[in-house]
């Protein structure tokens, strides 16, 4: 008993720390009560899943019975919220990673990248990075994480190494991925919806906009200038034991070898991927992206290059859950207005204390962003504190890819961004080790933010 | 060669895969939508009818369908995506979700053997009192922590008397029948006695609040309902006692046996106390609570405190839990709301009803007997609950009260005694390979009229009363 | 009698009987237990049961665990069990397999596929596997993914309307046994012609002729009265053949329609060897193939050899 509450004390206090708000603290006047419910539960949510003293599952269970029972909302609502494309793309990706692996690409694609960084750990750790990075421009950082987890996890199963040395390694390789995803996710308007918002933000708000090449040209510059520092950071939070992966690449070649050729349901695996993209890329807004993605695992499904029972093993639907319930909290802090009401509160606060200059201004949007990305996902961060950033005054433009770049630094919390999630869906970080690295990542990102706008963007002006 | 070996044997194990394609094909391009009916509310139909195929003739995993269902409600424009994903999930899926994750939490605290014990004291050494005592039960039990949970639980504790009471079950096949189906037809009229019997049940709550026919509470539910339960359960023994007439009866040496093998577990641990006691919670904010918050958050509720008090592993769950129904329900749910929001299931119900109307003259008896029919057949091919998802658009379109019809369509999806593939009980005693699927027809005719009757009986004496 | 020290394949062969339950596959069991002693081959079990509907995949599988801590056995696993003592009792001279203890608790579960570890299964080359769904599919993908060479397949349950799909797809010879019955005496009944299988199957029936002490009839059917050279010269190389091995061999040319000649010849006193057709896929899939088409219309005992 007494070791039940010992073991979960941050459980105990986060329901007292709800229960005393709940009961006896009164809700601000300029809050809704329902508004208020959703930050207490808001509140609670980020206690336990910083100190997870109940399996992360298990708190979005909570989110969701008490979206219904102390926020007012009905069951169906409720499900509404939870449900929608982008948990879709969440549980797509997560299946055709399944896919990739049961099919043994996993292993080729690793070897290939291998074969461009050479066997040292730090120039593997630097590839996963820089690839992720520069894909994520691209394609998105969701897919980008879903596709190079399995490749990393593949170095890891091959790596000789157990016990700490095999967990530095994993949270080494697997933090490349998602930080390089989320560094990467800036640099082009499809990075991520997040930056569509931005742009159109931009239409209906300041009356100005900034082309595809234009965005380019300012951002970058910063994903060039953050790609060296991330690897630097993780590879000393994280310091691997090996300084070679021989081994791990020996194995890794004798089983490609083994393999032979291509076989044509590798073939057709890589047929139907090529598919999927050319689907994202061109129907991605037409159909939505979970639609694609779910198109893609049915046709994986119906030529039977994976079977549902590899799937439903090999997909970790705590973290499916988990996602889901945060995008539902992220909506109701929307349409309660609890979101503007925080946005807005800590604006004029500390737009009280500090004078009115540009400066100031600057930091107050990249403070905001930084501190809502990390609570709720970026893209409703960029739509709730888009219209505030751009009614701050100063240059319509820089505040908001300021507040844009910022809402990426959700390094703190496995649920703070998507690439954060799938890789803890791996089993293999845990919930503290996102705080370990992501303090230090976050001081990089604002640093580089600060160069970028003192020394780059006034080029442009 | 041996790629169009390949091929070939693909294209044999989905035939009924490339055969449903067609048919859609052939709808969507060359089939002109009739004339009373618009083009999404057809294009819905087209999905739901290729949907059904697969099903039935399962090419193509069932999670694969769900998707089926998902996307293709987006490629032909129904609803944008995210309306398509917010209509995926409701109190009913989350109902599914968490019933399926109680049953592991549950059955894993090795409580069934107190149920044996707590059976056996009850009902003594004869043959005929154990069966009657299997059925009720599980009937009982079935009512309030579902049919699934309840038969995974009371099948162990039948193996093993049969086993005790011979060597070779089969040698003692109407006594092993007996003890089984009283499980499984047990389990399975029981369900139908509270929401929270099965998942089919929610689904008909939720269609009912979804569609504005109103609510109806836990109790109320178990006021109209339950009495069919208790008028069901002795009529069942007699049904499986003349159908099956066990070998033996008497069986003394077997109870015995078994009671030396349960007493070994012990007294009861505080473990086994909390578990009884958190089900308890979860039953009591089920009948309380429901209206306000919802049958399916009460479950979740219940699951996070199984996980919370370390009652069960987050592992556990993730592995035992079938994440493709969930899915599979999910859309079958969200093409259902899409039949009756597009108007196809009112021009189904209207078809049904100026066919058979010249047939059945009494309104009222038609939409009943339709919605019985319809649900009852159907609900022997495919699963309980999918009858209910599917034909529940429909049946609520017949006219005439809705609560009373959507009563009947969740009491007749019950009706699933002929095949192995209705219930998860009957799936669950086939599974042990000792009663065969004749054995099904041979019980299952005088079951289905026996409900059909007492169900008549509860729709024409007891309903008007209320 | 002189004999050759007889050498098939430097690869040991590996042979694979399904068995479907205690009461009807006891003659399937002995037949693969003794033609894999005959070839000296490993033997795998292989219980292909039903698959419970989906829907109710998780309660089923929930029920099982429960079971487990019951002490009581998935069904199939008893059937196995069954295999592995009937195995003990049919080879008493194997002191390997004496050994084996079976243990329902150490199985390996993996791609819907359950192996039942066997402790010092070196010597006594036996595997026990569980499977389940559809019976073709999953003998199919057991075959492939195990190289069986063999499939043994016991004709109590109705294969009749599987004959088609098993021949055809289905990646290793099979040996169907309809209506075995292990008191009469039966002849060995090789067709021969010019397809390139036939030199395998003459080598397959000597081994077992040999072994077994059954006498040797070759057929040739030609559908017109000439017989072309390359049957000619089959029959031929298969008569010397067995004349190297010392083993007796009467030969028949018959005229007609193959599959009905076939079928009148084997009566049901004969144990009939063929080689796999060697048309294309389609073809076969449209308008069947001889050993299809034997296997559909007699009830003797037939091994396909591809």
């Amino acid at each position: 008993m007494i070791f039940w509450v010992q073991q979960k004390r941050w459980l105990l206090i986060a329901l007292a720390v709800g229960a005393i708000l709940y009961f006896f603290v009164p809700h601000p006047q300029s809050l809704s009560l329902e508004a208020y419910h959703i930050l207490i539960i808001m509140l609670m949510t980020l206690i336990m899943i910083l100190k997870e003293p109940i399996p992360l599952p298990a708190i979005a269970l909570q989110v969701i019975f008490w979206q219904v029972i102390i926020g007012g909302s009905t069951p169906n609502e409720v499900g509404g919220y939870f449900m929608s494309d982008a948990v879709f793309f969440m549980m797509g990706s997560l299946m055709l990673a399944v896919a990739i692996v049961s099919q043994g690409l996993d292993k080729r694609l690793a070897l290939f990248l291998v074969s461009l960084t050479g066997n040292r750990t730090w120039r593997i750790v630097a590839g996963f990075t820089l690839t992720a990075a520069l894909l994520s421009s691209v394609i998105g950082p969701h897919l980008v994480t879903a596709i190079l987890l399995p490749v990393a996890l593949t170095l890891i199963r091959f790596s000789p190494d157990r016990g700490k040395g095999l967990v530095a390694l994993s949270a080494a390789l697997l933090f490349a991925i998602a930080y390089g995803a989320n560094v990467g996710s800036i640099g082009t308007p499809s990075g991520g919806p997040r930056n569509v918002i931005m742009m159109n933000y931009w239409q209906e708000f300041a009356f100005t906009s900034l082309s595809y090449l234009g965005w380019i040209r300012r951002v970058y510059p910063m994903v060039l200038l953050e790609i060296p520092f991330s690897v630097w950071i993780i590879l000393k939070t994280f310091p691997p034991e090996q300084q070679h992966m021989d081994s791990a690449v020996r194995h890794l070649l004798v089983e490609v070898r083994r393999d032979g050729k291509i076989s044509p349901a590798q073939g057709l695996t890589l047929v139907l991927l090529a598919l999927m993209l050319l689907g994202w890329v061109f129907f991605g807004e037409q159909l939505g992206m979970g639609t694609i993605a779910l198109i893609g695992v049915f046709l994986f499904m119906v030529t039977g290059l994976v079977q549902w029972k590899e799937i439903s093993a090999g997909v970790n639907w705590g973290v499916v859950l988990l996602f889901a319930s945060t995008i539902s909290i992220g909506v109701q802090m929307k349409n309660t207005g609890a979101a503007i009401w925080l946005a807005e509160g800590s604006v004029s606060i500390l737009g009280s204390l500090l004078p009115n200059l540009d400066w100031v201004r600057a930091i107050l949007s990249v403070g905001l962003s930084v501190g809502m990305a990390n609570l709720i996902s970026p893209s409703a961060t960029v739509a709730v504190a888009g219209p505030i950033v751009l009614n701050l005054g100063g240059d319509p433009i820089l505040l908001g890819l300021a507040s844009v770049i910022a809402s990426a630094f959700g390094y703190f919390t496995a649920v703070a961004a998507p690439a954060c999630t799938i890789i803890y869906s791996s089993g293999l970080v845990k919930a503290p080790d996102f705080l370990k690295a992501g303090w230090k990542m976050a001081l990089m990102s604002i640093l580089s933010l600060t160069v970028i706008a003192l020394f780059w963007w006034p080029l442009f002006s | 060669m041996n790629i169009y070996i390949d091929i070939l044997f693909w294209v044999r194990q989905k035939k009924w895969f490339l055969f449903t394609l067609l048919y859609g094909l052939v709808m969507y391009q060359w089939v002109s939508p009739p004339p009373d009916l618009n083009l999404a509310g057809y294009h819905a139909l087209i999905i739901i009818s290729m949907a059904l195929i697969l099903i039935i003739t399962e090419p193509l995993p069932l999670p694969a369908i769900a998707m089926f269902m998902l996307f293709m409600q987006v490629v032909w424009g129904l609803d944008t995506a995210n309306n398509v994903a917010s209509s995926f999930m409701n109190d009913a899926v989350f109902f599914i979700m968490g019933s399926l994750m109680l049953a592991v939490a549950i059955v894993s605290q090795g409580l069934d053997k107190r149920l044996a014990l707590g059976i056996i004291k009850l009902t003594g050494h004869k043959t005929w009192r154990i069966i009657a005592g299997f059925t009720a039960i599980s009937a009982i039990l079935s009512s309030f922590i579902g049919e699934h949970t309840v038969a995974a639980m009371m099948m162990p504790v039948g193996l093993t008397l049969v086993r005790y009471a011979h060597k070779d079950p089969r040698k003692v096949a109407g006594l092993t029948a007996a003890l089984l189906f009283s499980i499984a037809y047990g389990a399975t009229i029981g369900s139908i006695g509270t929401p929270s019997g099965g998942g089919r049940n929610v689904i008909m709550m939720n269609y009912w609040s979804e569609f504005g026919a109103g609510s109806v509470s836990y109790l109320e539910w178990m006021k109209y309902v339950y009495p069919m339960v208790i008028i069901e359960i002795p009529i069942t023994v007699l049904i499986l006692l003349w159908t099956f007439r066990p070998e033996q009866t008497n069986l003394d040496s077997a109870v015995r046996k078994l009671i030396i093998d349960v007493a070994r577990a012990g007294k009861m641990k505080g473990r086994e106390w909390l578990a009884i006691f958190l089900f308890i919670l979860v039953f009591l904010g089920w009948v309380f609570l429901s209206e306000a918050f919802g049958l399916g958050i009460i479950a979740l509720l219940g699951v996070f405190l199984y996980l919370a008090f370390g009652l069960v592993e987050w592992r556990e769950l993730n592995r035992k839990t079938n994440w493709g129904v969930i899915l599979l329900f999910g859309s079958a749910i969200s093409i259902g709301i899409q039949m009756y929001d597009t108007g196809a299931a009112e021009w189904v119900a209207h078809i049904i009803i100026t066919n058979l109307g010249r047939v059945i003259e009494s309104p009222t008896m038609l939409q009943g007997s339709v919605s019985v029919l319809l649900t009852g057949a159907m609900s022997n091919v495919l699963s309980s609950s999918a009858t209910v998802a599917v034909v529940g658009p429909i049946v609520l379109d017949l006219g005439g009260d809705p609560i009373l019809i959507g009563f009947m369509t969740a009491i007749a999806s019950a009706f699933g005694y002929f095949t192995a593939v209705a219930a998860p009980a009957c799936t669950i005693i086939y599974s042990s390979g000792l009663v065969k699927s004749k054995d099904f027809l041979r019980a299952g005719w005088k079951m289905g009229v026996l409900s059909v009757v007492s169900l008549l009986l509860l729709s024409l004496i007891w309903w008007p009363m209320l | 009698m002189k004999k050759k020290p007889t050498k098939i394949e430097t690869k040991a062969l590996k042979f694979l009987t399904a068995v479907s339950s205690v009461e009807y596959s006891k003659p399937t069991l002995k037949m693969g237990s003794l033609i894999a002693s005959v070839f000296d081959a490993s033997l795998g079990v292989v219980y292909v049961g039903e698959k419970a509907s989906e829907f109710h995949g998780s309660s089923v599988n929930l029920t099982r665990h429960n079971l487990d801590n019951w002490n009581i056995i998935h069904p199939g696993l008893e059937v196995l069990e069954w295999a592995l003592k009937e195995l003990k009792k049919l080879n008493p001279e194997n002191r390997d397999l004496a050994k084996i203890q079976f243990n329902p608790d150490h199985v390996y579960e993996e791609d819907g596929r359950v192996l039942v570890i066997l402790p010092n299964e070196d010597g006594s080359r036996v595997e026990l596997i569980l499977r389940e769904g559809e019976l073709v599919n999953e003998l199919r993908k057991e075959i492939q993914l195990e190289g069986y060479d063999l499939a043994i397949i016991g004709g109590s349950q109705n294969k009749r309307h599987l004959a088609h799909s098993l021949i055809q797809y289905l990646p290793s010879s099979i040996f169907v046994l309809q209506k075995f019955n292990p008191r009469v005496k039966y002849k060995l009944l090789l067709l021969v012609d010019d397809s390139s299988a036939t030199s395998k199957s003459v080598k397959w029936g000597a081994l077992i002729a040999e072994k077994l002490g059954w006498p040797v009839r070759t057929l040739t059917v030609s559908k017109t009265k000439r017989f072309g050279e390359g049957y000619m010269g089959a029959a031929a190389t298969a008569k010397k053949y067995f004349d190297d091995k010392g083993i007796e061999v009467e030969q028949f040319f018959l005229t007609g329609d193959p599959v009905r000649t076939f079928v009148e010849f084997a009566a049901d006193n004969h144990f009939v060897i063929m080689g796999a057709s060697t048309l294309n896929p389609v073809k076969q899939l449209l308008f069947g193939s001889k050993p299809i088409k034997t296997l559909e219309q007699t009830d003797v005992p037939i091994l396909i050899v591809r």
